[in-house]
């Protein structure tokens, strides 16, 4: 029966183009999930290339350090996931704060270009120590496996609805507390112009301090989201590092708002790449977007120019 | 060969070579002011085209398109040529950005390109690379082909430093200083300043490639893992060993980086993890070192106390 064969098969062509709409729209989902763990991630990164001045290379093995302390305590220690977490993010911070008196304090009066280059032997140091200790292979939580749950026929964990709402609720209190407290207005004073906020009497040694605990600590979350969400290896934070950057230029010198932003466009651009071209190029359609958007918008997302 | 004849051989050889790509680095950011944290592209670019014009057209499992099968200096003069090719490309849309900017879209260019040889196995076969990529018959004088590969390397290194200096003490050169010291000022003067900055990043590329080249040959095996960024990484860290001002400097400070990290891999290990915990170590060691000289620049004071004297 021909007939009946044909209305069939435009069935099954329509119920396979219903289904590459699902996989697609999953793939944006998760791209959204990629996004939100990249805002944290970036978000650190600029506040320190916007008050310290320069692009810390070592900020993504930053995020290695808590995944790992995190795993350290939860793991091998044995203890809740929740008090192992917290302890990876105070314990960041103060290594962040410590290498940002120790290394790059001292040398900041050489230029960006100098301090930059820097940060890439601190991430050498810190990549060597976590190969030292933890060694390689891939290391696992002791955490319950992920529930999945189903709705309109997209799938989302409850590990990557933990990332999506961290991050929202970061967002919100960083917007607030950047906007509202005293140490976050004297944050944004030495961001637009160090000089004039050192006249104003702003404490700048101080304000510093608060700058590094606050972006080291995002990176600690962050790196938590990393020990949730993907596969832990000691070789993680390199591959972090080239997506930062990418949501960093992409964003460019303005606010946090476009921080958000951008880390969406490259997170849904990546995990949406993966439906059309194999999964391999997924890091290169990151710069793939940055190039086109440096090239057609040097100053990057906001209007701010750079310096 | 004695063992301390091989390390000799394996330091002036991979000295010489990663010194091609140091000295170009050296024009680029002290001479010409662009920061380019994607040498390694470059360098890779020359390797593969060597390779591929050199190598037999595919067989068997090869996943290669194209094998061109010619001789060797061809495939020196192929090097030179795509590496300045992929200059052009890459200088183009990036060298009006300025400062961090530069640095991190060559970075990107250079991560895009390690992407794309990782993933388009019709270049260079992805991950497993091309193997036995033709090398000339090098046993001259008797000498072991190490030796004369290492002389090969020297000379290439001896021949970019001349070249280098000849063109820095050109006028040329002076108008190159001229925009680093104040664009504004050599703008002012009618320097093309857009124009000379692109020239010097597409000269500077030509060393590197053949460098790449020659560096296919002695490995005789070019894959994507020999062109991380580590490798871009480490000519930096040659750079700021050496101080960025004089030319010898930057040969001794990738010789010094070299000469450091050969006896470490040469000691044979027991267990892997040994031998990962003594990678994992030089890392750090490397990481210190860097820190280190950027904090306190021993070897500037050094060459500025004997330019004052």
């Amino acid at each position: 029966m021909p007939g009946h064969r044909e209305s069939t098969g435009r069935s099954a062509a329509s119920r396979r183009g219903r289904t590459r709409l699902t996989l697609l729209a999953q793939y944006a989902l998760t791209g959204v999930v990629t996004g939100c763990f990249l805002i944290l991630a970036t978000i650190g990164f600029s506040l320190t290339r916007q008050v310290e001045g320069f692009l810390n290379i070592a900020h993504a093995e930053m995020l290695g350090v808590s995944a790992f302390i995190t795993w350290g305590l939860n793991a091998a220690a044995g203890w809740h996931i929740v008090p192992s977490a917290v302890t990876a993010i105070i314990a960041t911070a103060f290594v962040g704060l410590f290498i940002g008196r120790a290394v790059y304090d001292p040398i900041r009066r050489m230029g960006p270009a100098v301090v930059l280059i820097a940060s890439v032997g601190v991430a050498y140091v810190i990549a060597g120590l976590m190969h030292m200790i933890v060694g390689t292979g891939i290391r696992t939580l002791d955490i319950p496996l992920a529930t999945s749950y189903r709705a309109f026929g997209l799938r989302i964990t409850n590990y990557q609805m933990i990332v999506v709402a961290l991050a929202a609720l970061s967002s919100v209190s960083l917007a607030l507390f950047l906007n509202r407290t005293k140490t976050g207005l004297a944050i944004r004073a030495m961001a637009s112009n160090p000089e004039l906020a050192a006249s104003r009497g702003i404490d700048v040694r101080q304000t510093s301090r608060a700058t590094w605990l606050l972006s080291s600590g995002l990176a600690g979350l962050s790196g938590v989201m990393l020990a949730l969400v993907a596969t832990l290896s000691t070789d993680i934070a390199f591959g972090q590092i080239l997506q930062i950057l990418a949501v960093a230029i992409l964003a460019g010198l303005g606010s946090l708002y476009s921080v958000i932003v951008a880390g969406l466009i490259v997170g849904i651009a990546m995990d949406v790449s993966v439906f059309f071209i194999p999964a391999g190029y997924r890091p290169l359609i990151a710069f793939a977007v940055v190039i086109i958007a440096l090239v057609l918008r040097p100053e990057g997302l906001s209007m701010k120019r750079a310096s | 060969m004695t063992g301390l004849a091989q390390f000799v051989t394996a330091v002036v050889m991979y000295g010489s070579l990663f010194s091609v790509l140091t000295l170009s680095l050296n024009v680029q950011y002290a001479r010409g002011g662009m920061i380019n944290f994607g040498t390694v592209a470059y360098f890779a670019a020359g390797a593969y085209a060597y390779a591929i014009v050199t190598q037999a057209p595919p067989s068997g499992l090869d996943q290669y398109l194209v094998g061109l099968d010619q001789p060797w200096w061809l495939g020196v003069i192929a090097a030179g040529l795509v590496s300045m090719a992929f200059a052009v490309l890459t200088g183009w849309p990036t060298l009006r950005l300025r400062g961090e900017y530069l640095a991190l879209t060559t970075f990107a260019f250079a991560e895009m390109l390690n992407s794309l040889l990782v993933n388009e196995r019709r270049i260079g076969n992805g991950t497993v690379g091309l193997a036995n990529v033709e090398r000339p018959d090098a046993a001259l004088f008797g000498l072991s082909e190490d030796v004369v590969y290492a002389g090969a390397a020297f000379l290439l290194m001896l021949l970019t430093a001349l070249a280098y200096r000849r063109l820095l003490a050109s006028p040329y050169g002076r108008a190159v200083d001229a925009i680093r010291d104040d664009e504004t000022a050599a703008q002012a003067i009618g320097k093309d300043v857009s124009g000379l900055r692109f020239q010097v990043f597409v000269i500077t590329a030509l060393p590197i490639g053949i460098a790449g080249a020659l560096y296919a040959m002695i490995t005789t095996l070019v894959n994507p893992q020999l062109f991380s960024a580590e490798v871009t990484f480490f000519v930096w860290i040659a750079l700021v060993l050496g101080g960025e001002r004089t030319l010898v400097g930057v040969i001794i400070g990738t010789l010094a980086l070299v000469g450091f990290q050969e006896p470490i891999r040469a000691i044979p290990f027991e267990s892997v993890r040994a031998a990962e915990i003594a990678a994992a170590a030089e890392d750090v060691v490397t990481g210190i070192l860097f820190i280190l000289i950027l904090r306190w620049q021993p070897f500037e004071a050094l060459s500025r106390r004997r330019q004052a004297a």
